[in-house]
């Protein structure tokens, strides 16, 4: 009986408690859901692999040629899209180059046939070719182009690349809003569809500038931060009324209208009317240097003679974009697989954020004719090890990176199938020129000279880099850099003793900045290891995350820092007008007239010859300067399946997909050896 | 009866209230560290000038004053809102967790099935067949798994399975070949801790005094083991079930980026590095509510299971 009582004790709340059928029943009902959540789980519907896969590095940002920056991006757009012009090599090349030899690449036709140049070199006239179609089946036309320009240009697009249109006339005052009295402006009216887009805009009004009324500038702290200063700075010119004479249809007179950004704050500064604006900008239509005559017919001024437009041209920033799509669902709606309209050779069959983007080839693609995949895989790996591990697994036919520790064997067990030569890309240390010490130009060359860049290559890097002794990588067609100096010890030990720092000794510290990476990292320590040991100057690692990393360079916070740079356009002027006085990208403080003269003078210079001497001379100053130690010029990696053709080197690792082709029954026969016959993926 | 449903409800409404204080608690402590560190989201190699670096911002909301983008986001996101993807910029937040969180949550349901399922089987024999050779063949293991780092486990994985036996593939996402591997790693400490805590759970109950009852009614040992014994001892598993969800939905980050699975950790991972906010606090946010949502989950079946256990 005593133990039924204890039993009682236990279940007496029983009539309050859950029926006894469901606590019975929960243990099944739970088993029954994680079962159904299982066979979820596993249940993948399989999906065909396609024709070609690659890894495509980060995940592309955007689709959005005005908006992309990086490679990845790189690859996709010109995959999606096609400019007025597209970089390939020259027909015959196949024949004319072995597979290691860098095949030169020039802008060839596409949507436009190469452009009529006039004498001066400003005006270039491209007519677009017949049968040039968007993939819903609409033609492409100069409108196109005029409008994607201007979207590119507009200050609300806010593209990174803009200034890749800088060389048209007026674009640079268009999209950074400098305007003048006198000037004639556009004024977008504040009646948009929805005004957190851009495009469909609000009605355009067309006018002259006759005044900007502005408030008491605001007094800005100094010690505030540049995301303050840049609001208060903002704040302050939504407030400016724009008094402009508004040209109005079937009237000769133009009418004086007011405008603000926030009418209601700025009323104190005008006693008539002022109406809401969004923007008050230079007229796109009548100062800006492109102009679609008609719909076949472009016409481009530029500033200057720039004999490398062509070259931009052929870039994705420039590239055309689909306007009826965009201004159907804005920005970022349009770029979305399902309504994406593009021009180029492929289009987009969906895209799964981090993991693939899947390519079909586009039919109504002008040279469909000519593209040899049907479908492509571009896939995200962030990192370098499954990469090479998804090659080797033969799951990617082509890997973009591999971890540096590999190369030495992947060169000797894969010679043929790893692709490597030289690009127009350099690696080098940017020096703080207002630092003590580092102020003078001899200190700045001792510590150059006391580097042994091919121990770096040979010990670190490990690809084939070549060490560098000048800023500009060789490879460019007519251009010779200025003799640069090599190794030097003795010569290094002796200008740092004429400095004044005899041994190192005075010289403060120099702090190593660089983002922290095994390999940045790794160099850093050599370098820090060969000052002391050349030249007994004692420096410090500072190894930084990505973001800090770029901000501490542009806040020169910092005695060297590791950066390098990829030519935009196969130019000198790509690297060179970098160091420029005004170009954000010096950050290092150093600023040289003459310098700054030779690089403008070669932008105005429309004889090829003289204009690349000027480039010359100029990389000169920079090397006796020294306001940057070029450490090496980079090599392209690549790993490539043997069955794919139509693979070549070039100084800029640019693959055209529209030349890729890979031969099926060789890929047959090397997927039967091991794994890899199974699908190389499938949809959820 | 009713009494009891409305002590499930005011537990119900208190434990919302207080995931709600959390939910917020957490986002504003992200909020204020995303702002304190140094080098913006727009920080770029390639920079534009100040007029353009104020639009990109403002398309984000990130010119006003700080107040101001604290409220407006905190409203936003309470309203489901998590705004647009700051560096997956075709995208927003709400649509990369979208697509982020079914192959997380596959991935964590296929290891959590497999953890619940082999843990509690080895931890069962272990106990039944105390001292065995199984018993401690299966403990030595589940020191191992819980002792091993799972992206350790993951290493050793692809070079056997993947490079040399050819049976699955080294990474990606898409086919059933390629969640064992991942799954499987990230199932390993879990299934061991399962294991352990059946086998001491199993250990208790066996000698008690209604076990042996059961047998001395004559049930057959099965019955007694699977029927009685098990289900007392399987409590603290129960309990278990709740952060182990949590951990394996939201611990697959290392796993991710090793097998190049585009889950919410890939997408965490990247969102952190490359500073896009509002992913990065978009993930933290959900993270957060699963956590507190599978403790709640583990209370209330906890209170179903064991009637000792009183609603409050």
């Amino acid at each position: 009986m005593r133990e039924q009582a204890i039993t009682y004790g236990v279940f007496a709340e029983q009539p309050e408690s859950m029926p006894p059928i469901f606590r019975a029943l929960f243990p099944l009902l739970f088993l029954a859901l994680l079962g159904v959540a299982f066979v979820w789980s596993i249940a993948f519907e399989e999906l065909p692999p396609a024709d070609f896969a690659f890894d495509n590095g980060n995940e592309v940002q955007t689709v959005d040629p005005a908006r992309a920056t990086g490679s990845p991006e790189n690859r996709i757009l010109n995959a999606l899209f096609e400019g007025l012009l597209r970089s390939l090599p020259e027909p015959g090349w196949e024949e004319k180059y072995g597979p290691d030899d860098n095949v030169p690449m020039t802008p060839q036709p596409a949507m436009a046939d190469l452009p009529e140049i006039s004498e001066d070199g400003r005006v270039y006239t491209y007519r677009i070719k017949d049968g040039r179609l968007w993939s819903d089946g609409s033609p492409v036309t100069a409108y196109d182009f005029e409008w994607s320009w201007m979207r590119v240009l507009h200050p609300e697009s806010a593209s990174q690349y803009a200034y890749q249109l800088y060389y048209l006339k007026g674009g640079r005052a268009y999209n950074t809003m400098q305007l003048e009295n006198g000037d004639l402006v556009e004024v977008e009216l504040a009646d948009r569809p929805n005004p957190l887009q851009l495009f469909p805009r609000g009605t355009i009004l067309h006018g002259r500038l006759k005044e900007i009324r502005k408030p008491k500038a605001p007094v800005i702290p100094e010690d505030a931060s540049e995301e303050r200063k840049n609001r208060i700075e903002g704040e302050w010119q939504e407030k400016w009324v724009y008094l402009v004479e508004v040209e109005e249809e079937g009237k000769d007179q133009p009418k004086l209208r007011a405008f603000s950004k926030k009418p209601r704050l700025s009323q104190p500064l005008y006693d008539g009317e002022i109406e809401p604006c969004m923007w008050v900008l230079t007229d796109f239509s009548k100062t800006v240097g492109v102009k679609a005559v008609d719909e076949k017919t472009l016409v481009v001024t530029l500033n200057s003679a720039t004999p490398y437009f062509n070259e931009l041209v052929a870039f994705y920033t420039l590239y055309p974009v689909h306007r009826p799509t965009i201004e159907k669902y804005g920005s970022p709606g349009w770029a979305k697989p399902q309504y994406l309209v593009g021009n180029g050779p492929f289009t987009m069959e969906f895209r799964r954020i981090r993991d693939r983007i899947r390519l079909k080839k586009n039919p109504k693609y002008w040279d469909a004719a000519n593209v040899k995949l049907n479908t492509i895989d571009a896939m995200a790996v962030k990192s370098e090890t499954t990469s090479l591990n998804l090659y080797l697994d033969k799951q990617i036919d082509w890997a973009t990176v591999m971890p540096v520790s590999t190369i030495p064997k992947l060169r000797k067990e894969f010679g043929d199938q790893f692709r490597s030569a030289p690009m127009l890309t350099v690696y080098f240390y940017r020096v703080n020129t207002t630092r003590p010490g580092l102020r003078d130009p001899r200190v700045r060359r001792a510590l150059n000279l006391a580097i042994d860049k091919a121990n770096i290559c040979q010990i670190i890097t490990r690809a084939g880099e070549v060490p560098a002794t000048t800023f500009v990588p060789p490879g460019l067609a007519g251009y010779e850099s200025p003799p640069g100096q090599g190794f030097d010890v003795e010569q290094a030990r002796k200008l740092l003793a004429e400095a004044g720092y005899p041994n190192g000794r005075g010289l403060p510290v120099v702090e190593i900045l660089y983002n922290d990476t095994d390999a940045h990292r790794t160099i850093a320590e050599r370098v820090q290891q060969m000052w002391r040991e050349n030249l007994g100057v004692e420096s410090r690692l500072r190894g930084l995350e990505w973001g800090v990393y770029l901000d501490a360079q542009d806040k020169l916070d910092y005695g060297v820092a590791r950066a390098g740079w990829i030519a935009d356009y196969p130019d000198p002027n790509t690297f060179l007008d970098l160091f420029v006085s005004d170009n954000p990208q010096n950050q290092t403080g150093w600023k040289n007239a003459r310098y700054d003269e030779l690089i403008e003078g070669a932008s105005q210079e429309s004889d090829p010859e003289k204009r690349l001497k000027m480039l010359s001379e100029a990389e000169a100053i920079l090397l006796e300067e020294m306001p940057i130690i070029p450490f090496y010029f980079y090599v392209s990696k690549n790993l490539v399946k043997p069955y794919v053709r139509g693979f070549f080197n070039n100084v800029q690792d640019l693959h055209p997909l529209t030349l890729i082709e890979v031969d099926k029954e060789a890929k047959a026969k090397a997927l039967k050896f091991g794994a890899g016959e199974k699908t190389a993926g499938g949809a959820r | 009866m009713s009494r009891r449903l409305l002590g499930l409800g005011i537990l119900l409404g208190k434990r919302v209230l207080w995931m709600l204080l959390t939910v917020w608690i957490v986002f504003t402590i992200t909020w204020i560290l995303m702002r304190l560190v140094p080098g913006g989201p727009y920080s770029a190699e390639k920079k534009v000038p100040p007029a353009i670096q104020r639009n990109l911002e403002a398309q984000f909301r990130m010119n006003e004053p700080l107040l101001v983008q604290y409220g407006s986001q905190l409203w936003d996101a309470l309203r489901g809102d998590l705004r647009l993807s700051m560096k997956l910029q075709d995208y927003s937040v709400n649509e990369v967790i979208a697509q982020g969180f079914p192959v997380s949550a596959a991935l964590g349901i296929f290891a959590l099935t497999f953890a619940l399922f082999f843990g509690t089987v080895a931890g069962v024999i272990s106990a039944v067949r105390r001292n065995s050779f199984f018993d401690y063949s299966f403990m030595a293991f589940a020191t191992l798994g819980i002792a091993v780092p799972n992206f350790v486990l993951a290493g050793v994985a692809i070079l056997i399975i993947v490079f040399q036996w050819h049976l699955l593939p080294p990474a990606g996402w898409g086919s059933r070949d390629h969640i064992w591997l991942p799954a499987l790693c990230l199932a390993a400490p879990y299934t061991a801790y399962v294991a352990r805590l059946t086998r001491a759970g199993m250990l208790e109950v066996l000698n008690l005094d209604y076990i042996r009852t059961a047998y001395a009614k004559g049930l057959s040992p099965r019955t007694v083991i699977v029927k009685h014994a098990l289900r007392g001892a399987i409590l603290p598993v129960v309990s278990y079930i709740g952060p182990a969800a949590a951990g394996i939905l939201t611990g697959s980050l290392i796993l991710e980026r090793i097998f190049n699975i585009p889950g919410m950790g890939s997408h965490f991972i990247e969102a952190a590095s490359q500073r896009d906010y509002t992913l990065a606090m978009g993930i933290v946010l959900v993270s957060t509510i699963l956590v507190y949502v599978m403790n709640m989950l583990v209370d209330i079946s906890y209170a179903v299971i064991d009637p000792r256990v009183k609603m409050e």
